[in-house]
């Protein structure tokens, strides 16, 4: 087992990266590893930023947050609540895939993954939110880009290239993140025993409507257990389709469903069952208490459909998210998910492995191999911040 | 008027005839007659010119990609041109470069409902896209004064935002994907018509990069449905502070519009002068707020700011209740440029976003500027998102009063970096903001960007002296980690 330094300062970051840049060792830089997602980092040397936590600064009337990298999401959310705000991202809390139990983890890890729950769509992914930060690069350089306000171009916008980066650029130091005002109120309208052709299509015409939808997914028949609610049918499939805002809006709103979907079974969810609703999908809740695969694929919403075709007779599970953008899928053999990834490359998409076992970690690619030049590229940047390759290195592709 | 650009290199110079034979040979489309050259030697940040040796006018990807290869392996500097609009010098020439004008990408390629996206080349019009989907109620949503005639390209290339960005983000939050070409010819793509990019995200790199990092030939946007119900209303205030209280309680209070700005006394004048938009002549600022969504969401939200606006002293206020009037409402606004040009025979146009509550302290600091420089200066200020535009008037003709609108420019924006701001929210920074650039940064930090340069473009041939401070060094911040007395990157030019 290697040494876990706990960096209590940007100076210790800077100084235990630069010491072991002049040794050449490489480095897993860690928050409270609550995430299992990407390939095995083998390293002499571990970097854990837990113990940089606490909210520097927070303007609920700037829009902004700064946070230290190891602040735990929890807290931050928490923060946030107190005066009617949230992360737009609805980040998610993986702790349910990896340990059947919620384990939000830290914010440095949550922008590390770039990855964005049901109002992804609309409110745009977690690299939208990154509105500056600074870090610590592979040869132990401070370095900061961006600011606290949201119009910015003062120099290349790296705040999106940290985000999703898993920690192979640099060691986050501080983070300032947008956060947005909750809605007032919401609900969700569902539309059940619907195959996957109508859902798309119900999609379409909800989200070409002027109705603000800010939550759109489908459960067929063979995975509506997933969810856990009573009020969920469980023996058909389901379609959710959230409205937020104002009272008397989402109730003018839920009207326009109501009118545009006569010809469909519908519902509506329990006022107070909707957060449940979307927190068990924003979290996979219904992925958890199992070892297989899961993994994103983000797919044009036309090209959606032929997947899933495709795939009919394949033994997985899914549900689509994001209107028909995103499936997020469960399945057990590594050969259908291969099929799968090569599907997703041949069809301007790709597939994101969120849970696999440590020998898939070892020796797989968890990210869809892009094409050469573009590898090469990333090489070089990855080299433009960490020139010996010493931060999680191997994380996100073999070799870089 | 002189600018300091990276030493040009004779011999690309002398050997002109040579270049433009070799590149004739990709592209029929090459201007290197002195007179036909003239209107590429400047773009919207018009005090500099600077001719290329030729200009380039290619026609598709292939082409783009065989030029950069040629004059990477020649070692010539290229500068990609859009439409010419920046107002920050971003494709201004240099004497030694070959100025890659995008103009012949005007074809908008695909308008895909389906999947809610346009894929167009990069020099169409940002107004066109939403022209191209408005029959079916859809629309590009960044939309930049500029937008009738400014490229999405170069949209790309600065970040564009627009009066809307608070709610509905900028170039970056509404672009799915680019096809772009590296200097040393390599056909990219980065994104397409999935949401999120996978790996690093270089979609956002590039966006707001001032074309030094590739040349963009294709772009894929989201297009989003029209709201059901769009109203503004105009409110007007006794004071600078009382228009930005206002503008902090409407956020403070969950209200997102789709935008706010203020405009100050000075503007508002010269804007319902030009435009006769029927603005109150007897306030000190008046605050646009646009208000987007079902109707009667609109409505309780118009209620709500006014009644927001009535606790921070409004002493006027007027809600549109058509479409025309909300549009005449805009009319002044998004006239305010061409307003100030009739005030004075020229002006610069200041970009510093600041944070929201430093809106009056900022405006002040600004005035007394004004009265140290003897330049009058109009105000307006995408209040949503904090990007405050200042006009400074001044004559180009005399050098005495063009360096004291430079100064009182580059005072406007050092201040706005000590509040918190930054030098840039939507302009980019170009020639003219460049050595600005240690205001916000330390050498560790210019040093990083520069790396990435270097990963994109070894040579450093695109677009080279922009952006990043040439005259020199910003002050050292941190550990510095040179080898042996050398430079990782000796090719770059350490400012």
């Amino acid at each position: 087992m290697p040494d876990i330094f706990y960096a209590k300062t940007e100076q210790e970051v800077s100084d235990f990266i630069f010491d072991n840049y002049n040794k050449s060792n490489p480095i897993e830089i860690v928050g409270n590893g609550s995430k299992r997602i990407g390939r095995i980092v083998q390293s002499s040397q571990t970097l854990s930023l837990n113990s940089m936590s606490g909210i520097l600064e927070y303007f609920p009337e700037e829009l902004y947050i700064k946070v230290l990298p190891g602040t735990s999401l929890q807290e931050i959310e928490a923060t946030l609540k107190q005066k009617n705000q949230f992360f737009g991202f609805e980040p998610n809390d993986l702790g349910y895939l990896y340990n059947a139990q919620s384990n939000p983890g830290t914010i440095g890890g949550v922008v590390s993954c770039n990855l964005s729950g049901p109002g992804r769509f609309k409110n745009g992914a977690l690299r939208d939110h990154v509105l500056g930060f600074k870090a610590v690069n592979g040869s132990g350089a401070k370095v900061k880009s961006g600011g606290t306000v949201v119009k910015n171009v003062t120099g290349y916008d790296l705040s999106k290239i940290i985000s999703g980066a898993y920690g192979t650029l640099c060691a986050i130091t501080e983070i300032n993140l947008k956060v947005s005002p909750l809605p007032e109120f919401e609900e969700t309208f569902l539309i059940s025993g619907i195959d996957y052709i109508q859902a798309i299509d119900v999609f379409r015409k909800a989200l070409d409507s002027s109705l603000e939808i800010s939550g759109a997914c489908f459960f067929p028949e063979t995975n509506a257990s997933f969810l856990t609610l009573n009020d969920v049918k469980k023996d058909t499939s389901v379609l959710g389709l959230r409205v937020q805002g104002p009272k008397a809006s989402v109730v003018e709103r839920i009207q326009g469903l109501n009118k545009m979907f006569k010809d469909k079974s519908v519902s509506m969810l329990d006022t107070y069952q909707t957060a449940i609703f979307w927190r068990e999908i924003k979290n996979f809740e219904g992925y958890s208490n199992s070892e297989e695969f899961v993994c994103k694929i983000s797919l044009p919403i036309t090209n959606m459909i032929n997947f899933i075709k495709h795939f009919e007779k394949t033994n997985f599970k899914y549900f689509l998210d994001w209107g028909g953008n995103v499936a997020w899928c469960l399945l057990e053999n590594q050969n259908d998910l291969d099929k799968m990834r090569i599907f997703c490359l041949k069809h301007d998409g790709h597939l994101t492995v969120l849970r696999a076992n440590d020998n898939f970690r070892k020796s797989e690619e968890f990210l869809t191999n892009s094409d050469s030049n573009l590898k090469i590229l990333s090489k070089k940047l990855k080299e433009s911040f960490d020139p010996k390759r010493i931060l999680n290195p191997n994380k996100m592709y073999a070799g870089i | 008027m002189p600018l300091k650009l990276p030493e040009a290199d004779r011999n690309v110079i002398k050997d002109k005839s040579n270049i433009v034979h070799d590149l004739s040979k990709i592209t029929k489309n090459i201007i290197h007659a002195d007179e036909e050259i003239k209107p590429y030697e400047t773009d919207g940040l018009s005090v500099y010119r600077q001719k290329p040796i030729a200009v380039v006018l290619p026609e598709t990807t292939d082409q783009v990609s065989q030029i950069l290869k040629y004059c990477h392996r020649r070692k010539i500097k290229v500068v990609p041109r859009g439409a010419g609009t920046g107002l920050s010098g971003g494709s201004i020439p240099l004497a030694d470069c070959i100025l890659m004008g995008m103009g012949k990408f005007n074809k908008i390629l695909e308008t895909d409902f389906d999947n809610r996206c346009v894929v167009a080349q990069p020099c169409v019009a940002n107004l066109a896209i939403t022209q191209a989907v408005q029959h079916r109620d859809f629309y590009y949503a960044p939309d930049p004064s500029s937008q009738l005639a400014c490229s999405i390209g170069g949209n790309v290339a600065e970040n564009s935002g627009g009066v809307h960005s608070l709610k509905y983000g900028t170039t970056t939050n509404n672009l799915m994907g680019v096809e772009m070409v590296l200097m040393d010819g390599t056909v990219l793509k980065f994104g397409g018509k999935h949401l999120d990019s996978e790996g690093y995200d270089l979609l956002g790199l590039i966006t707001g990069s001032e074309g030094l990092l590739g040349v963009v030939t294709e772009v894929t946007v989201r297009i989003l449905k029209k709201p059901e119900s769009v109203r503004a209303v105009l409110i007007g205030f006794n004071s600078i502070e009382d228009s930005g209280n206002c503008v902090a309680d409407i956020i403070a209070k969950g209200i997102v519009p789709a935008g706010m700005e203020i405009m100050d006394k000075p503007l508002i004048i010269a804007t319902d002068n030009y435009a006769k938009a029927g603005y109150p002549r007897d306030v000190e600022a008046l605050l646009i707020v646009e208000l987007d969504g079902t109707t009667s969401e609109v409505d309780t939200l118009i209620e709500k700011v006014l009644g927001i606006a009535k606790m921070n002293k409004a002493s006027y206020n007027r809600a549109s209740n058509s479409d025309e009037e909300r549009l005449r409402f805009w009319k002044g606004r998004k006239a305010a440029f061409t307003a100030c040009g009739v005030l004075a025979p020229d002006y610069i146009c200041m970009d510093g976003s600041i944070p929201r509550k430093k809106l009056a302290d900022v405006l002040s600091y600004i005035s007394k500027l004004s009265k140290k420089y003897k330049l009058d200066v109009a105000n307006c200020f995408h209040a949503g998102d904090g990007n405050l535009h200042p006009l400074i008037m001044f004559d180009s003709n005399d050098p005495v009063e063009m360096k004291k609108a430079e100064d009182f420019g580059a005072d406007i924006l050092k201040y706005c970096v000590k509040v918190g701001g930054v030098l840039s929210g939507e302009h980019g920074i170009g020639v003219e903001k460049r050595e600005l650039m240690c205001e916000m940064f330390n050498d560790n930090d210019i040093q990083q960007q520069l790396n990435i340069k270097n990963a994109f473009d070894t040579e450093n041939l695109l677009n080279p002296g922009k952006v990043f401070p040439i005259l020199h060094r910003c002050a050292e911040g941190g550990r510095m980690h040179i080898h042996k007395g050398k430079d990782k990157f000796p090719n770059l030019p350490r400012f």
